[in-house]
């Protein structure tokens, strides 16, 4: 049925006004945290807050001061690195085969796993580690952030696979390409948008996981999101180190996303393949 | 350049049996087209032949290598898609070379070979774009470039032309019929169309439900249909059916009407009620009271001849005349079956059993 321009006028406000307010419930909080990061410790809880002051840099210069800050930021870099290639090199194959096959209960049981609380890991992955002396050590935290990319890599990518027609992969097969070469040659760089955005998905999960970083990890080893726990609580709270804290760790996700923003939304909304 | 070989194929689908046994010989530089009612197995027994699906028995033969076990990537065919299936990622030039590639060609030599398709398809002003950038017809020159440079044994076309409009497919079917002189290589061709058929084929196989029901060039599938099926699935419009009753003086028609039976082979041995066939072509206007009283209900021109619905013998028949004739609706004719051209059916088994020709 054919919609009448007025109605599509309405549709338009709506969205717009959806849209204003999705952002104000996103952006409200994120700019009241970097905007405190840079207010003296008592203005940051006076209400109602002051829009207008004059910013300092003290909570920063005493963050840096007090904690390690830049080499916990080097450990959360090296482990959530770390394990998103290891899920992007299990992962995409493991979702190629799973679309190839239409067999995708391995998929499920990795979604599963996934969906599981945290808590159910830790204790069988402490033993384990604490046996092959590995507490402590980066390889442990990879390998079990792992557990967070994995997943997720697998279920962005299996739709985009889907997506790819059948047929593109038959060619090549008479072509004369082996199931490899087709994964490699084909099939990767037609769902490169679909690596980015599980990538990136993979990257901020892992990145704000602490989980299994508070157990694992000792005093070298430690992650941004699990040393930033300690600010909280260790006598009186400092709200505007805290505040500090927390710009320091949104900011890599946040930069990524816009780097790889033009992916990011080509990807999600799909159909790029179609030719 | 090969023949193909294929012995007591059968394939199913799960429990579903869609090819149940079939035989068939393919001769080297053979073109053949594959023909059929949607769902008769056409496309699964090209996919068969390219390997893209396993089979459950019979044997298959390639030359002389059987191949059965040996997978689409080690039979040296290429394969027309029907959505062309081209690399969306790649070039026009990087479509074709990649089946080169993969053999492992000399970077020369790829060149050279893709140079020589796009000179012969015409597609040089588009080697380097992307599929995206292309409309249907150059996607589906590119389609065929790419088979082309392969040099294969066998040329697969899962009807290659159906996305294009009517007028390129009249194109492209010449072209393709050229290309196939040209190029001396085995093709088996798929398609719905009768006419892609009846032009392009050296033999034409039609096929119902996964059963073969007649192989012939497309004279012999024209003239002297095997059955009903195919005598009604070749051409456009459709063979007339009317029963008939052979009786010693003549054909005796549901009306009462009496053709004489020289008009017909008749068939040995004894028959009573049979099917007649008579293409709409084959109907000779007679003098009034002679022949088969039709009035006509309906006429088509169709500009180079027009098509006459007429009621005869108690049922619809249609007639193909001389647009010169004017016919008018409401008018009554009298119609009789040129000799020599219509055909006798046995209603219970189907086939054709009057003496001209053999089925193939
Ligand atoms: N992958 C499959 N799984 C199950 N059944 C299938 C599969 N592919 C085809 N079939 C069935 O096999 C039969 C033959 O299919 P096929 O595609 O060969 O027909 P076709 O002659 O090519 O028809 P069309 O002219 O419509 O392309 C059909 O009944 C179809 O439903
Ligand atoms: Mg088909």
């Amino acid at each position: 049925m054919a919609m009448k321009p007025s109605d599509s006028r309405w549709l338009d406000w709506i969205n717009v006004v959806l849209l204003v307010l999705a952002g104000m419930i996103v952006m409200t909080p994120t700019a009241w945290m970097i905007l405190s990061s840079f207010k003296p410790s008592y203005e940051v809880i006076a209400f109602p807050p002051k829009l207008v002051f004059t910013p300092v840099i003290e909570n920063y210069v005493t963050l840096s001061k007090q904690t390690p800050f830049l080499s916990y930021g080097i450990n959360s870099l090296i482990v959530t690195f770390g394990s998103t290639v290891f899920g992007l090199l299990l992962g995409a194959p493991a979702a190629f085969v799973a679309s190839w096959t239409r067999i995708t209960w391995p998929a499920v049981v990795a979604l599963m796993a996934r969906m599981a609380p945290g808590t159910l890991f830790l204790l069988p992955w402490y033993v384990m580690f604490r046996q092959v002396d590995m507490i402590g050590s980066y390889w442990a935290l990879i390998l079990t952030h792992a557990v967070i990319t994995l997943p997720i890599v697998i279920w962005v990518l299996l739709p985009y696979f889907d997506n790819i027609p059948r047929s593109i992969f038959e060619a090549a097969q008479v072509d004369g390409c082996s199931p490899f070469r087709i994964f490699r040659r084909i099939a990767l760089p037609l769902v490169s948008s679909g690596l980015a955005v599980s990538a990136i998905l993979a990257f901020v999960f892992s990145w704000n996981f602490f989980l299994f970083s508070l157990v694992l990890s000792n005093s070298q080893t430690k992650t941004l999101i699990a040393a930033s726990f300690n600010f909280i609580g260790e006598g009186s709270t400092n709200w505007g180190g805290l505040m500090a804290a927390a710009t320091i760790i949104a900011l890599p996700p946040l930069i990524l996303a816009a780097i790889v923003q033009r992916w990011l939304i080509s990807g999600l909304t799909l159909g790029a393949v179609k030719g | 350049m090969a023949s193909i070989t294929i012995r007591n194929l059968v394939k199913n689908y799960g429990g579903v049996t869609v090819i149940p046994g079939l035989d068939l010989e393919i001769a080297d530089e053979e073109f053949i087209v594959l023909v059929g009612p949607s769902g008769c197995g056409k496309s699964t027994l090209l996919r068969v032949l390219a390997g893209l699906e396993a089979i459950d028995g019979g044997e298959l033969m390639i030359g002389d290598r059987r191949v059965n076990e040996v997978p689409a990537a080690k039979r040296d065919i290429a394969m027309v898609f029907q959505d062309y299936a081209l690399y969306p990622h790649m070039t026009v030039r990087q479509n074709m070379a990649f089946a080169l590639e993969m053999r492992g060609a000399e970077s020369a030599e790829i060149a050279s070979k893709i140079e020589e398709a796009a000179r012969l398809l015409d597609i040089q002003p588009y080697l380097d774009r992307r599929p995206k950038a292309l409309s249907g017809g150059q996607r589906q020159r590119v389609a065929m470039g790419r088979a082309i440079v392969r040099d294969p044994q066998v040329f697969l076309f899962d009807e290659p032309l159906s996305n294009l409009d009517a007028k390129l497919r009249g194109q492209v079917r010449a072209e393709i019929k050229m290309l196939s002189k040209k190029l001396k290589t085995t093709m088996v061709f798929v398609t719905h169309d009768q006419i892609e058929a009846m032009t392009m084929a050296d033999r034409i196989v039609v096929m119902k439900a996964g059963v073969i029901q007649q192989v012939g060039t497309p004279e012999q599938v024209y003239e002297n249909p095997a059955n009903l099926f195919v005598a009604s699935f070749i051409g456009s419009p459709s063979m007339n059916f009317l029963p008939v009753d052979i009786q010693a003086d003549g054909l005796r028609l549901a009306d009462g009407s009496l053709l004489p039976e020289s008009l017909i082979a008749r068939p040995s041995g004894d028959h009573g009620k049979l099917t007649l066939g008579i293409r709409p072509e084959h109907f000779e206007l007679v003098q009034e009271g002679q022949g088969l009283a039709a009035d006509i209900e309906l006429v088509e021109p169709l500009g180079s001849d027009t098509l006459v619905h007429v009621s005869a013998a108690g049922q619809e028949v249609i007639v193909r005349v001389s647009p010169d004739l004017r016919p008018k609706a409401g008018q009554r004719i009298w119609l009789s079956p040129a000799a020599g051209k219509a055909h006798l059916f046995d209603p219970e088994t189907e086939i054709r059993i009057d003496g001209t020709g053999k089925a193939d």
